[in-house]
């Protein structure tokens, strides 16, 4: 793996560094232009209306979405493609997916496999991946699960839990390969407003640890509480970025302030 | 039929395969052995057994028959040195009997026109091997080159004759199946059909003859209903269900169906022959070979040699054909004309 | 279980009616007319209260379908005659058919019957999994050439395909593996390969793949698109993606659909005879030309063979669907045996309430 050092170098590479990066579907433009660096042990919450880019910028960090222009590096290596000469080169499929197995991705409605027990669904991965064997792995993943609350659950079917329970399953799964850094993409927006608690609590407790975290969300009181930076995004532009006291509590954007009024 | 036995797992279908190939040059070469024995001892003499597992078609007899040299000089090399004649026969899946069909044991093909292909193989000092195939596969197999000679009841006719060349061994009769139960009689003239719904197969002698009867009866503002159906056997279902009033089919066919279905709750009887001849020409049964394959010529000699000697006699005799015996075999006769009008 | 409605309410959301006490009076009004009466009598006053309490105490009387019943009955006799006929009819000639029934040349026929279709079921399904994926590729080349596949074998009679297999040396004299358009480094002699039964099995499988694949690609399609996208965001090998995480989910409803192929592709077998091969059915009209006296009682043969290969398979594709079921179902569909234990089970409990 080659560890390209970017434009600034600093002592301890940025965990995120999203640059100048361009999205377009046919006409219609979803990312224009966003810069963003995540710092590491940083949690950042991205906010903004609906169809206003977050989701997608949030699945340009691992990947799963390409970017017509610019590129994002995660702790210092580029995401799906390597420098050739002046130019960038899209990596091989192979490459793509051991990067990816570094980064945690949170799905809004779990994605769970449906056909395996949560135990298989958490251990799988690492299996898989060859980064443990599978008495390990299962180790590990009791462990996980314990962490998450979640440890006589073991030999259940996803469609036997509750949706909180599902996601919570599906945070121990991105924790399983032991990710730098974890992407939530609106983790808590598919659940009964009963259940949201018990995986924002699971989240809070992830970012107490030092994890880096990139979190995509209408929860702005969990914002509040959890963020040490909060992004806010329209039109696939970053409107205005800060620590939640200032960006929350004392806008200086109207958008922002539009769409706070709203969610508020 | 080897078919029946191929019932292994597909690898060791392939390498038994491999091994029965192996072993049929194996088997070529002694061939080969015995042929030069032949010529050694000019008077050797061979018995071919016919009207085997017959199902009560036929008496079974030991017919002697002899290599004769002066027919078989006349065989193609490549098959001379082959020791052996493939015979076509299209027989499946289900058999014309007492013609060809498999036989009482349930699993060997008999019938009277593989006996006779054994008789002809047996003159010609060739090593017989029947090949049963549907009707289609048996014409292919000889274009491909498969199959050396068919007998299998087919009619010499002037359109096949552009791919084929015929010797032929045998008369055409024709006559009428109807139910037990049913009062009806050819009485060998044509107006007693009208009215009548009446089953022919494809493609055969007695199929023209039954549309020119047709024909005529529809000028005289009579009907005549004719049906084709898949199968013998669906012609028969729809005969003992009433479908049809009668059958009208080779005529050693009939005869065996109406003894076999004797004791059964619908049994037939015969309502009525009638010559192959038709009004105009015999029609006649060829051994069937590859056009300009020159092996036509050494099987119509060595028919002649089994009717002069008197094998042929007692073929026919022995399953009850005697009355379709011919004067003698001849290439290529004239065949039905072209137009079927 | 949504069979046994009035056993759940017995042990679930009501005590059982024999436990309560049941006044004379209220058991008519219930008798009479239960839902439109029961708050006419409450606003009359006197007792009213107490009488709504023991409507909600009782269970409710299940609604009679005489309709049902006489329709059953008319079936039964229905059934009944069929029965009869079929076993009385000296047409079927039920001596004969016991006869032929295990006779050696339909148990040989059998025998080709289920070696052709196993052999083809499989290979075809492999084939059909390699077609489908072709299908989904990425590569416009092997789209195209997978969908001509498809419509091309789909479009063939399959009576085609045999003949002009078995015909297939007529065609090529020598099959060779070597570099293509060069040299050869192994040369088959065509028709010393090919018995029968391989020209059966590879014409046959070549018809199958085709219908599989599209029973493959609808089966794959018919995953969630967050399937692909969670594999692909854990970063799981793509190999392991398709045979772990995608396939196995797409066999839910390739199963079905796919057990629908075999059981046709178990009577396609009968075209066997094209190439010489004589399947059950095969078998059937052959014997039924020799002994055209029992043409009936061997199709009954047959047809009787058929259906107890339909209902093995059957039974295989039950078993084979619950086990693909787990994980897609809160719980597994029971097996007959457990619902006949849960039935027994259920009688005696209500039998010892009585």
């Amino acid at each position: 793996m080659t560890a390209e050092t970017l434009e600034t170098p600093a002592i301890r590479p940025a965990a995120v560094e999203v640059h100048d990066v361009h999205k377009w579907y046919g006409a219609h433009r979803v990312l224009d232009g966003i810069d963003l660096t995540v710092q590491p042990g940083e949690v950042t919450v991205i906010l903004g209306p609906s169809g206003s880019g977050k989701s997608t910028l949030l699945r340009v960090i691992n990947h799963l979405e390409k970017p017509e222009i610019g590129y994002v590096s995660v702790n210092g290596e580029l995401i799906g493609v390597r420098r050739h000469g002046e130019r960038l080169k899209e990596l091989s499929e192979r490459a793509i997916l051991a990067q990816r197995s570094r980064i945690g991705f949170v799905f809004h409605n779990f994605n769970l496999f449906p056909h395996l027990t949560v135990m298989d669904n958490v251990a799988a991965a690492p299996v898989a991946t060859r980064k443990l064997t599978r008495p390990e792995a299962q180790e590990l993943a009791r462990e996980l699960l314990g962490r998450v609350g979640l440890g006589d659950k073991t030999d259940a079917y996803p469609r036997q839990l509750s949706g909180g329970q599902q996601q919570r399953v599906a945070i121990a799964r991105a924790l399983a390969l032991r990710p730098g850094i974890i992407l939530f993409d609106e983790p808590t927006s598919a659940l009964d407003p009963e259940l949201v608690g018990e995986v924002l609590e699971v989240i809070k407790d992830l970012a107490t640890s030092g994890t880096t975290l990139v979190i995509v969300t209408h929860e702005i009181g969990f914002a509040r509480e959890v963020a040490d930076r909060v992004v806010f995004i329209d039109g696939g532009r970053i409107v205005e970025q800060g620590p939640p006291a200032e960006a929350l509590d004392n806008p200086r954007h109207e958008r922002t302030r539009d769409f706070l009024s709203k969610v508020l | 039929m080897p078919t029946h036995f191929s019932r292994r797992s597909l690898l060791r279908g392939i390498t038994a395969a491999t091994a029965v190939a192996t072993l049929a040059t194996g088997l070529t070469a002694c061939g080969g052995d015995s042929d030069a024995a032949t010529t050694t001892d000019a008077a050797a003499t061979g018995t071919v057994t016919v009207g085997q597992l017959s199902n009560r078609a036929a008496q079974q007899a030991e017919l002697k028959v002899s290599e004769v040299k002066s027919i078989s000089a006349e065989l193609p090399e490549s098959v001379r040195k082959s020791g052996k004649l493939v015979i076509g026969v299209g027989a499946l899946p289900d058999g014309f009997p007492p013609l060809a069909y498999v036989g009482s044991d349930q699993k060997t093909l008999t019938g009277a026109e593989p006996d006779f292909g054994r008789l002809v193989a047996a003159v010609l000092g060739l090593q017989p091997e029947l090949k049963n195939s549907t009707w289609e596969n048996m014409f292919v197999g000889i274009d491909s080159g498969k199959v050396d000679v068919a007998f299998s009841n087919i009619t010499d006719t002037e359109e096949r004759k552009r791919k084929y060349d015929f010797a032929s061994y045998r008369k055409d009769n024709v006559g009428f199946e109807v139910l037990k139960s049913s009062t009806w009689n050819f009485d060998g003239d044509y107006e007693n059909l009208a009215g009548k719904t009446v089953a022919v197969d494809n493609g055969t002698n007695q199929e023209k003859i039954l549309l020119e009867w047709q024909a005529k009866l529809k000028k005289e503002g009579k009907k005549l209903t004719v049906k084709h159906f898949a199968s013998k056997n669906s012609t028969y279902l729809a005969l003992t269900g009433g479908k049809i009033d009668a059958y009208f089919a080779a005529n050693p066919g009939v005869a065996y169906h109406i003894t076999q279905t004797a004791k059964s709750p619908n049994p037939t009887r015969s309502a009525g022959t009638f010559s192959g001849a038709g009004a105009t020409l015999q029609g006649l049964i060829a051994a069937t070979t590859k056009k300009d394959s020159g092996i036509a010529k050494p099987v119509t000699d060595a028919i002649n040699h089994l009717i002069k000697n008197g094998q042929y006699a007692k073929w026919l005799a022995a399953w009850n054909l005697s009355n379709e015996a011919v004067e003698k075999a001849e290439v290529n006769p004239p065949g039905l004309p072209l137009d079927n009008s | 279980m949504s069979e046994r409605p009035g056993s759940a309410v017995s042990s679930g959301s009501a005590p059982p009616a024999e436990a309560i006490p049941r006044p004379e009076p209220s058991s008519a009004v219930l008798h009479t007319a239960p839902r439109s009466q029961g708050p006419a009598e409450e606003t009359e006053g006197s007792g009213g209260d107490a009488q709504t309490r023991l409507l909600s105490a009782q269970r409710v009387l299940p609604l009679r379908r005489p309709g049902r019943w006489i329709a059953t009955a008319v079936v039964l006799v229905l059934v009944a005659q069929i029965g009869h006929g079929l076993l009385t009819n000296p047409f079927y000639q039920w001596d004969r058919f016991q006869y032929w029934f295990l006779r050696p040349v339909i148990l040989d026929g059998l025998v080709i019957t289920l070696e052709v279709t196993a052999y083809s079921a499989v290979l075809g399904l492999l084939g059909g999994i390699l077609i489908a994926l072709g299908r989904l590729s990425g590569s416009p080349v092997l789209r195209a050439v997978s969908w001509v596949y498809t419509w091309l074998f789909r479009s063939i009679p399959l009576i085609v395909v045999l003949i002009f297999l078995y015909n297939f040396s007529a065609l090529y004299k020598t099959l060779s593996i070597g570099v293509p358009f060069g040299p050869a480094f192994f040369t088959f002699d065509e028709s010393r390969l090919a018995t029968d039964i391989v020209v059966a099995v590879v014409g046959l499988s070549l018809n199958e793949a085709a219908y599989a694949a599209e029973v493959v690609r609808a089966g794959i399609l018919s995953v969630d698109q967050g399937q692909h996208e969670a594999a692909a965001a854990l970063g799981l090998p793509k190999r392991y993606q398709f045979a772990r995480i995608v396939f196995p989910q797409a066999l839910r409803s390739i199963t079905p659909n796919y057990v629908n192929q075999l059981i046709g592709l178990i009577k396609g077998t009968s075209l066997v005879f094209y190439v010489s091969l004589l399947d059950l059915f095969g078998s059937v009209q052959t014997m039924g030309s020799t002994y055209p006296g029992d043409i009936v009682p061997l199709l009954l043969v047959a047809t009787v063979w058929y259906l107890i290969l339909t209902s093995a398979v059957s039974v295989v594709q039950f078993y084979v669907e619950r086990h693909f079921a787990r994980g897609a179902t809160r719980t597994l569909p029971p097996t007959p045996l457990q619902k006949l234990r849960t039935g027994l089970r259920e009688r005696a409990r209500k039998e010892a309430a009585v």
